[in-house]
């Protein structure tokens, strides 16, 4: 067991956890912060990938907004405590049979991947090289995003007037 | 870690995130189902980005990321609407497509 | 064996189709009566004259020469398939002459008889005249059977516009409908059999098929079953049993029209058609053993219902099928010739018979013979009747008695001795009913005071014009005529049926010595059945009805049930699949998430099966 290894592991474990604690638990507050937890083992894996820039912008944007944004939106919408435990087992038991189909089929997939061969090292620093690109080929997605974000701004500012 | 195992971590993100979307009676429950999918998808990005030493998919995750956060500032904008006038957002509640 | 000019059969054809045409067009020739009759009357006198000078003018040919000029008409392959054009041989002339002269000398009496007619209903009728003079002529002039039946159809139209002239009247309507019916039953036969002779022979052309049969050429193990089918539209058209329902009914119509195409023309086409087929019909005989039955047998049949009818019109009625029986009897006892000439003089006197019927009807406003009588004082209201009647009963020196003979020794010939026993029998009663309608419509003792009758005097000319033929066409039988050798007893025989006939009258009607109900009385099965036309009119009118009524709720219930049960049942499974389909749409944004899974779970396994 290398150090990698177990570091992998770890995490795995962290994240799986988190993420049965956000579907699972009845207060959504929890669920909340479960997902948070999730978000954070996420940006660890991109770590684990060499991607130290991800890591950053993951904790940002998503540890940091959406989790706030969604606590915004608990607080407004009131209803925090009495869910899936309290849906009739029908439901939960679709659920979990269809979850586990679309598992195995994507690992159905898997297993019959060829083999990638170890790593190779980036040519360059990484976070450079992701600037760099972002100007260059990538600078038309990059400005579309911008428009992208303008309009949900816009949208979310139409959906939060008052009705007078 | 060879590349299947990220590739399997992701997938079981993904399917709890889709158990969470398909059980979850309220409505911001189904969207923090889906912020986990939209996770797990993004772990598969950057492995495979990584093991294919291919800067594209690095750049894929960083629009993921990004519109995410859009789509749940709108999403969520809606939901609250969505209480303002019926109330309440249980998703049971919101069959008026019904027929 | 003579041929005439086709020429002047087309125009003899032509004029009063161009006088139909002119009525049926030109609305206000058409309304004004007096000139739709002048335009009609002028048309069948030009073609009258025509049809004289193409007899005058015919001239001998050879036995292979055809009498036939045609043209090509409908297309086929080595070939036309079906031609039109005029056979004019001894046969079509003299019928020309016939039906030219009674049409113009009826459509001369209509004018006077139908005088109080409304002015647009004359015209009318007028135009139906020179339609029926046109339809006639043309089956008579038919060089094949597909032109023949066509005009056939025609002639059955006009039958039925002319009974129907008073179509306001409901029992005229009805008629006019029954007789068109009755006939299309035969006409059925009619044609089944034309198309089964050409789909036999490739032909409809009479000399063609005639050459054929004198050749050996011909088909002839269908022959039978065709002649016989044939006959059929004969049965129909010339009111043979069981047939010959619509003709006592066709007196709906005005009684002109009766005397033209209920007594000399239209009902014998059957006839005619018997005689121009002839060559075909040798080649059956046991179809024409059974056309001299059904002959002799309607002619008994018809002969003893006019005895005990008391409608004038009706009397003749029967008496006309019971002689176009004794054609047909001629016809199928292979003595056509004898068949035709009766055909040819029986148009000639029943024609006068009827329009001096016309007269006397004219004079009382009733057809009731028994409300007639006390017209001896007058000769010219009956004299021109009996004349006609003396010929129908055969007496010498008119012509029905030299046509009688002839048919009787026909019959004879062949061998049909029950046949000639059934018609020996209707020659009794033939000159029983005649005299019978004789005494009481001229004779009987007046009811009221008796004063001179107004008759118009065109009526009563066109009579004296028409008795003065007969007379004249019997003399010319008696001291020009050729005599056929018969056994020598037969004119002594048929003279004294006349004879006896007439006794038996004189005494039951005129001098009252023996009493009609008595004989009734004493005949009574047959007296009831012939009074109620032996139940014949009900049987036909169940049968159609139970038949007919029946196929069509059939019909209607698998209309209903099926075709439409089909189109319903779908609808409804279509309607009630979409009900059911429909509860998928539940609205729950999570059932479409399911949707949306279930069909990447199907990605999945078909994207598995094709790496295979």
């Amino acid at each position: 067991m290398t150090g990698e290894m177990l570091g992998f592991a770890a995490v795995a474990v962290v994240l799986l956890a988190a993420s049965l604690g956000v579907v699972l638990t009845p207060n959504l507050f929890h669920a909340v912060l479960y997902l948070a937890a999730a978000l954070v083992a996420t940006g660890v894996v991109f770590l684990l990938l060499d991607a130290p820039f991800l890591f950053g912008v993951q904790l940002l944007l998503y540890a940091g907004g959406v989790v706030t944004i969604v606590v915004f939106a608990i607080m407004l919408t009131e209803r925090l405590v009495g869910e899936s435990i309290r849906q009739t087992s029908r439901y939960l038991i679709n659920g979990a049979v269809l979850s586990a189909a679309v598992f195995v089929g994507v690992v159905g997939f898997l297993v019959q991947m060829p083999a990638i061969g170890p790593r190779q090292a980036w040519p360059g620093e990484l976070t450079a090289l992701l600037g760099r690109a972002l100007m260059g080929p990538f600078v038309m997605p990059f400005e579309l995003l911008a428009v992208l974000l303008v309009i949900a701004l816009l949208g979310a500012l139409y959906f939060a007037r008052s009705d007078t | 870690m060879p590349l299947g195992a990220y590739l399997t971590l992701a997938a079981l993100v993904f399917a709890i995130g889709l158990f969470g979307v398909l059980t979850r009676r309220n409505a911001v429950g189904i969207l923090l189902g889906i912020e986990l999918m939209l996770n797990a998808v993004n772990i598969n990005l950057v492995a495979f980005a990584r093991f294919r030493t291919d800067l594209a998919g690095l750049i894929f995750t960083l629009f993921t990321i990004s519109i995410t956060v859009a789509e749940v500032a709108v999403g969520l904008a809606i939901v609250i609407v969505l209480f303002r006038v019926r109330r309440t957002v249980e998703a049971d509640h919101l069959d008026l497509l019904r027929g | 064996m003579r041929t005439g000019s086709a020429t002047l059969a087309l125009i003899v054809l032509g004029l009063p189709f161009a006088s139909f045409l002119l009525l049926a067009l030109v609305r206000r020739l058409r309304r004004s009566a007096g000139a739709a009759a002048g335009v009609s009357i002028t048309a069948i006198a030009g073609a009258l004259v025509a049809a004289i000078l193409d007899f005058r003018t015919a001239v001998p040919r050879e036995p292979t020469q055809s009498p036939s000029t045609t043209w090509a008409w409908l297309p086929g392959d080595g070939g036309p398939m079906a031609t039109v054009g005029v056979m004019v041989d001894d046969l079509s002339l003299t019928m020309l002459l016939l039906v030219t002269l009674v049409s113009l000398l009826v459509q001369v009496y209509s004018w006077a008889y139908l005088h109080d007619e409304p002015r647009p209903s004359l015209g009318r009728y007028y135009a139906y005249h020179s339609l029926f003079a046109f339809s006639m002529l043309g089956l008579v002039l038919a060089p094949n059977f597909l032109q023949m039946f066509i005009f056939w159809e025609l002639v059955g139209l006009c039958s039925y516009l002319l009974i129907g002239y008073w179509y306001d009247r409901p029992s005229a309507a009805r008629a006019a409908v029954k007789a068109f019916w009755i006939t299309k039953l035969g006409d059925l036969g009619f044609v089944a059999g034309i198309v089964m002779l050409w789909s036999a022979t490739g032909t409809f052309d009479f000399w063609t098929l005639f050459s054929m049969g004198t050749m050996g050429t011909l088909p002839v193990e269908l022959l039978p079953c065709i002649m016989f089918l044939i006959y059929l539209g004969a049965v129909g058209k010339s009111a043979q049993f069981p047939l010959h329902i619509w003709l006592p009914d066709a007196m709906e119509g005005p009684t002109p029209v009766s005397a033209l195409i209920h007594a000399a023309t239209m009902v014998t086409a059957g006839v005619f058609l018997v005689n121009r087929a002839f060559p075909l019909f040798r080649l059956t005989p046991d179809v024409l053993v059974l056309v001299a039955w059904v002959g002799a047998f309607t002619a008994l049949l018809a002969a003893s219902m006019a005895c005990v009818d008391d409608d004038i019109k009706r009397v003749l009625a029967y008496s006309t099928v019971s002689q176009l029986g004794l054609m047909m009897a001629a016809a199928g006892a292979a003595a056509p010739e004898a068949g035709f000439m009766h055909l040819v003089v029986h148009g000639v006197f029943k024609a006068l018979l009827f329009l001096g019927a016309g007269v006397v009807i004219h004079v009382f406003h009733t057809n009731d013979v028994f409300r007639m009588g006390g017209l001896r004082p007058w000769p010219w209201t009956w004299l021109p009747f009996v004349v006609a009647t003396l010929a129908l009963a055969g007496v010498w020196p008119l012509p029905g008695f030299y046509t009688k003979e002839a048919i009787l020794a026909g019959v004879l010939h062949a061998h049909l001795t029950l046949p000639f026993l059934m018609l020996a029998l209707t020659s009794l009663l033939t000159s029983f009913y005649m005299f019978r309608v004789v005494f009481l419509a001229f004779f009987a003792r007046p009811h009221g005071h008796a004063h001179t009758p107004h008759v118009p005097w065109l009526m009563d000319y066109v009579c004296r014009l028409l008795a003065a033929l007969t007379l004249a066409i019997g003399f010319r039988m008696a001291f020009f005529g050729e005599h056929h050798e018969g056994p020598g007893w037969l004119p002594a025989f048929s003279l004294t049926l006349a004879g006896a006939g007439f006794v038996l009258t004189w005494a039951m009607y005129h001098r009252r010595v023996v009493d009609p109900a008595r004989v009734a009385a004493a005949l009574w099965p047959i007296d009831a059945l012939a009074r109620r036309r032996y139940f014949l009119d009900a049987i036909f009118a169940g049968l159609y009805r139970w038949v007919l009524l029946t196929f069509a709720r059939l019909i209607g219930w698998t209309d209903r049930y099926l075709v439409d049960g089909v189109l319903n049942v779908l609808s409804a499974w279509t309607l009630r699949a979409g009900d059911r389909v429909r509860g998928l749409q539940t609205g729950l944004p999570q059932d479409y998430v399911y949707g949306v899974a279930l069909g990447v779970l199907l990605l999945f396994v078909l994207a598995q099966w094709s790496l295979r």
